[in-house]
């Protein structure tokens, strides 16, 4: 290579360096095999719910309504460890409460993206609720109504509960944040992404470049299926578990009807946060598509294992209560 | 003279494409950081998960006294040739488990009441190596940072840790895995196992000291060896071997299906307290 080459393939790296540095653009890594590096160990541990409060009226939020709403957060927090008061006993016979919040992992924050915070995951519609179609709610009611108060058969009660995937829609898709286990592992090898849900150990594997299998297979958290868009990871999923059609968290409530195509995109903005997007396509639960984002943040947190079903005496529990008192 | 030249000839050329395609066979596919690459859908074809030593092949798991030979289980009799247990070579190398004497008593208690204690039977995690060897497939994601295997049976999942974790924290089902590289042998020390799970359906069993050692070691693009040594000195006398064979699913079949069995042990587990 001559002096007058080097000269310029020295400068024309200068200029990229200098322009990557400059312009603040994130440069993703690749893994071994030529894909974006979405790898690591990530939470959406977070205070903002799926749909937006009735308090808050927009999307973003000032520091100072999201420091307000966080104190109030960790008064509740504090009511939860010590509903009696600091030291307190409950009187024989009173409420002992369920779990403190040694259990939890509710975050700390709200979601901030671009420098804002967040009132809600959802971004559209814009009023950040859920686009129900209240007719479809009405009809699913019932069995929605029964989970939460009957406990004549196990299959009637909520699937975190029966301990077959998280509460809620911690597994997805959409992945959404709940009040506990919120972490989620990325590993990806040549034409899978796999994506390990703390809550219930499972590993959602997406097919690159592949196609959705026959309509008869519906796996728990769906068929999906993926492909890259410059270094955004397009996920589609279709053929949820019939059983997956209604998820219930403490944090949002949610339909999936038979025929709902969700679509995800996983982009990685810094070595230390992945901006996470997802639209649902339901039109028998929804008058619209349904829109959301939040970030799925880095952590150096060892993920434990998740034995559920294993240690599962609530179950029995519940219903030989039941059974008991309809005994009495 | 001329027959005689294409013969030799052609012979030659045979003999080159076949020695070619042996050594095409043989080659170790490279993956993340030149090393084999693991990667793929394995499965075994092998018994190990009725019985890691050798067995011919009988009518249940579970058998009771017969007028002339013992019978299946009532609760397993109507399933038929179904419920039934094929014949296996034993994978165990020197072919016996080296329990001590009171060990193997539980063990052949744990066999004769399989049906209450095989947590098999009740869908909870598998635990290691068991879940190597189950007649269901894993799949293993093997990056440069990451070795991850996702398992078919009850969605039973594993992280192995690639920089040493220090000692387990809690007990658990899968134990907690720290994997390594000799040469080209992908090396996993598992331990922190609880002693709720078994080695296979037979009452094979271990404590909680269990701890496992894997060798995962390509032959070539489509099997691997596997070895586990098997180390609880309170119910062995010695260190254990198992050894056998993983086969890499091709095509279609390549695709890792879901058994998430826990709904259906629900009226097994549950089943007694339904409403009437």
């Amino acid at each position: 290579m001559g002096n007058g080459v080097q000269n310029s393939f020295l400068i024309f790296i200068t200029f990229i360096t200098a322009t990557t540095v400059f312009s603040g653009e994130y440069s993703v890594k690749k893994t071994w095999f030529g894909d974006p590096d979405l790898q690591g160990v990530w939470t959406n541990a977070s205070l903002t719910t799926l749909e937006r409060p009735d308090h808050f009226k927009t999307l973003e939020i000032t520091d100072e309504a999201a420091e307000y709403a966080k104190k109030a957060s960790e008064e509740m927090t504090e009511n939860l460890d010590n509903p009696y008061g600091q030291g307190e006993t409950p009187e024989s016979g009173g409420d002992v409460g369920g779990y403190n919040v040694a259990w939890m992992d509710p975050g700390n924050d709200f979601i901030r993206l671009n420098g804002k915070y967040r009132s809600s995951i959802i971004t559209y519609p814009e009023n950040g609720k859920l686009p129900r179609r209240l007719t479809r709610w009405a009809i699913e009611g019932p069995s929605i109504y029964r989970m939460f108060t009957r406990a004549d058969h196990p299959e009637e009660r909520s699937l975190g509960e029966r301990c077959i995937v998280g509460f809620g829609s911690s597994g997805g898709p959409p992945m959404l944040n709940v009040l506990y286990n919120n972490h989620y592992q990325i590993v990806q090898s040549p034409g899978y992404v796999m994506i390990m849900v703390e809550m219930n150990h499972d590993a959602r594997i997406v097919r690159l470049n592949s196609e959705h299998n026959p309509n008869e297979m519906r796996p728990w958290l769906g068929d999906s299926i993926g492909w890259w868009e410059g270094e955004t990871l397009v996920v589609k999923t279709k053929n949820h578990h019939p059983q997956q059609k209604f998820r219930a968290a403490i944090r949002h409530q949610i339909l999936m009807m038979e025929g709902a195509e969700v679509t995800e995109r996983f982009t990685r903005t810094s070595e230390n946060e992945i901006l996470y997007e997802f639209e649902v396509d339901d039109k028998k639960a929804y008058r619209d598509v349904w829109k959301g984002e939040m970030p799925l943040r880095a952590t150096d947190e060892k993920i434990y294992e998740y034995a559920c079903h294993e240690g599962n005496y609530a179950m029995a529990n519940i219903l030989a209560g039941a059974r008991a008192e309809e005994n009495q | 003279m001329r027959n005689s030249f294409l013969k030799t000839f052609t012979s030659l050329v045979g003999t080159y494409f076949l020695f070619q395609s042996i050594i095409l066979a043989d080659e170790i596919p490279i993956g993340p950081n030149g090393k084999p690459n693991l990667n793929g859908v394995w499965q075994v074809m092998n018994r190990a998960n009725f019985n890691l030593e050798a067995h011919s092949a009988s009518a249940a798991m579970q058998l009771v006294e017969g007028p002339v030979v013992p019978l299946p289980h009532p609760d397993i009799l109507a399933l038929g040739s179904v419920g039934s247990v094929p014949a296996g070579l034993s994978v165990v190398v020197g072919d016996t488990i080296p329990y001590k004497k009171n060990a193997l008593k539980k063990r052949n208690q744990n066999r004769e009441d399989w049906l209450n204690r095989d947590p098999e039977i009740k869908c909870y995690l598998p635990g290691v190596p068991r879940a190597t060897y189950m007649p269901y497939a894993f799949q293993i994601f093997h990056s440069e940072e990451a070795v991850f295997f996702a398992y078919e049976y009850a969605g039973a999942t594993r992280n192995i840790y690639l920089d040493y974790p220090g000692e387990p924290p809690v007990d658990s089902w899968m134990g907690q895995s720290w994997g390594y590289w000799e040469g080209n042998t992908f090396v996993i020390e598992a331990k922190g196992f609880n002693n709720q799970t078994w080695l296979d359906r037979s009452g094979n069993y271990h404590t909680e000291n269990l701890k496992v050692t894997e060798r995962y070691t390509l032959l070539n693009d489509h099997v691997m060896d596997y070895e586990a040594l098997i180390e609880d000195e309170e119910i062995f006398t010695r260190p254990w071997k198992i050894k056998m064979n993983l086969y890499k699913k091709v095509g279609d079949d390549a695709q890792l299906q879901q058994f998430k069995c826990v709904e259906f042990v629900e009226e097994l587990i549950y089943g007694e307290w339904r409403a009437k």
